[in-house]
């Protein structure tokens, strides 16, 4: 019998896995809704508690930067690892395996699904505070290449999550720890510039915080993109993105690997 | 010659260092159009050459070919080759409709959405499930939701199936539903089927061939009629007697079954006059007779006499 010609279509391929991802998040939507009213909330509450019972105009912009970018880590991450653990408990991923398109082709469809997800939600994190908090920012083009950046470095992060999903379901107590303490440091209810030296330093080792600090730069700060590399931001966090993103490939093809070895593509 | 459809070579697999051997030297070739029955015992190594057939599982050694494509060093050939429906999981996404889950898995196949389209429709037409094509399969009942899993194995046509298990835990009506579908698959449609079951009626009724495995080593791969004849030169007897009484000293490997009425003493003979021997040393214990049967053994006593002799080496 003559073999299947094979063409794997990659952009096929992609647009189904972002399809299905959108259509199994969006199954259950009221969870989102809550978790997002909750956290605006929560966000909104703080700002007035810091701001002695008055949502302060200094602290608002950069601090809306922050929880923008937290709430795209949060749910990109959230529905990338959620629906890996699932899939791998229920058996859909050893399923989704058997495809003739690599299995670097199929993680970059579940993960154009979470930024997609992510990102739609955290326009709509921020834009309802602004709009309650009457906060405007006047539009810099310097701020596209450090904000892509910060989507790449939190996807990146993203993917390291995934890669750990693949080996063991315990990872979202570690998703949990993670994302509250980036939630905790990146800027997101304090500016960076608060915080003591030591702290400060930790908290550029975390995902987003130089994304936040360099697109801060950028739309508040009124920096170019050559004054943004020459005063490190840029670079660094450059490197950081690199880093995470090589760190996330290497982690995931090793864990890949010795899930195929073990037999574990389809159960923990 | 044909190139066989699934060619399984030197075929082992330990999931670790000291453990045993799961698959142990296993070879296979199935021919194209066959349905390929593969039976055993929990444990014995089915799920796992599956697996690897798959290219889910890497073998410690060996080599699996599907249509000539090797899986470990031409996977993406191998991956087009065949779909599958693995036991003891979904297979499809419970929160998207039947419709979503064959277009999903036919764009993964490497299908342009509109062939994906098509092949849906006739498939989900073929199962009766086109009236239902837009309920989510969270809903359906399990033997609806093993015929999604089925349509989505073969959504991109492929000439290669691999069932694991397919009508496990399903009623009576279901089962019968996708054993008409596994006929007609291999019948009309001319795919290769490799089938694992627990179900030997299933086997008997379906499978060109079979082999046995035990302990990760088959120990049996003969066509079905082959095997099923071999073990029917042996005459094999039912001994229906009334009540149940005191019985005389019975051949080797005779055993008694206890019924409310009626006591079966069963067993194989090599020469027919042993059965008159016994008949007699019955009469002389005054046992009733009722009746005398020779039974025709089925695929399940043959399979429990193989896995009964591979056990005693």
């Amino acid at each position: 019998m003559a073999e299947l010609a094979v063409s794997v279509r990659p952009l096929g391929v992609l647009a189904a896995e972002v399809r299905k991802g959108l259509l199994t998040q969006l199954a259950h939507p009221l969870g989102h809704v809550v978790g997002l009213v909750v956290g605006m909330g929560m966000y909104l509450g703080l700002q007035f508690v810091m701001g002695q019972g008055a949502l302060r105009a200094d602290l608002l912009p950069p601090t809306l930067v922050g929880i923008c970018a937290y709430w795209f880590l949060q749910y990109s991450a959230m529905v990338m690892v959620a629906d890996l653990v699932e899939e791998k408990r229920g058996g859909t991923f050893a399923q989704s395996q058997m495809s003739p398109a690599p299995a670097w082709l199929l993680m970059s469809g579940r993960l154009l699904t979470a930024a997609m997800f992510g990102l739609v939600i955290a326009i709509a994190a921020a834009a309802v505070p602004a709009t309650i908090a009457g906060i405007t920012v006047e539009w810099r083009s310097s701020v596209i290449v450090p904000a892509v950046l910060l989507v790449l470095d939190s996807l990146a992060f993203t993917f390291v999550l995934a890669a750990v999903a693949l080996r063991t379901p315990m990872v979202g107590a570690l998703q949990s720890l993670l994302t509250a303490l980036i939630l905790l440091l990146n800027g997101a209810f304090l500016p960076l510039a608060l915080y003591p030296d030591w702290l400060a330093a930790v908290a550029r080792l975390l995902p987003t915080t130089l994304g936040i600090e360099a697109v801060g730069q950028a739309l508040f700060g009124g920096l170019s993109l050559a004054e943004l590399w020459s005063t490190g931001a840029l670079p660094w966090l450059a490197a950081h993105t690199a880093v995470l993103a090589v760190g996330g490939g290497l982690l995931f093809a090793h864990n890949h690997r010795r899930a195929v070895r073990d037999g574990r593509l389809g159960q923990y | 010659m044909n190139t066989p459809a699934i060619e399984i070579t030197g075929l082992s697999k330990r999931y670790g260092p000291t453990a045993p051997p799961a698959v142990d030297d296993v070879s296979l070739s199935v021919e194209p159009g066959c349905v390929f029955g593969f039976l055993g015992p929990n444990g014995a190594g089915k799920t796992t050459t599956i697996k690897i057939a798959a290219g889910l599982l890497s073998p410690t050694a060996g080599r699996v070919a599907l249509n000539g494509c090797d899986v470990a060093t031409r996977r993406s050939a191998a991956m087009a080759q065949f779909g599958a429906v693995l036991e003891g999981s979904r297979n499809v996404y419970w929160n998207l409709s039947a419709w979503q889950n064959l277009i999903y898995f036919g764009r993964l196949k490497g299908m342009p959405k509109a062939a994906a389209a098509s092949r849906a429709s006739d498939l989900l037409t073929e199962l009766d499930l086109w009236e239902r094509r837009d309920e989510k399969v969270g809903g359906f009942s399990r033997g609806m939701q093993q015929k999604v899993a089925i349509a989505a194995a073969l959504i991109a046509d492929p000439s290669i199936v691999l069932l694991d298990e397919p009508t496990l835990g399903l009623d009576v009506e279901a089962t019968r539903t996708v054993k008409k579908w596994i006929a007609t698959l291999s019948a009309d449609q001319g795919k290769t089927i490799l089938l694992t079951t627990h179900q030997l009626d299933v086997v008997e009724e379906l499978c060109d061939r079979v082999a046995v495995i035990r302990k990760g080593k088959v120990v049996t791969d003969l066509p079905t009629g082959e095997l099923l004849a071999g073990f029917r030169r042996r005459d094999v007897y039912d001994v229906h007697i009334e009540g149940d009484p005191a019985l005389p000293e019975l051949p080797e490997g005779f055993t008694v079954a206890h019924g409310e009425e009626t006591t079966t003493i069963s067993g194989q003979v090599a020469d027919p006059l042993e059965i008159y021997r016994l008949l007699d040393r019955l009469r002389e214990h005054r046992v009733v007779l009722r009746s005398l049967a020779q039974v025709q053994p089925g695929l399940e006593d043959v399979f429990l006499s193989l896995v009964e002799e591979a056990r005693h080496g």
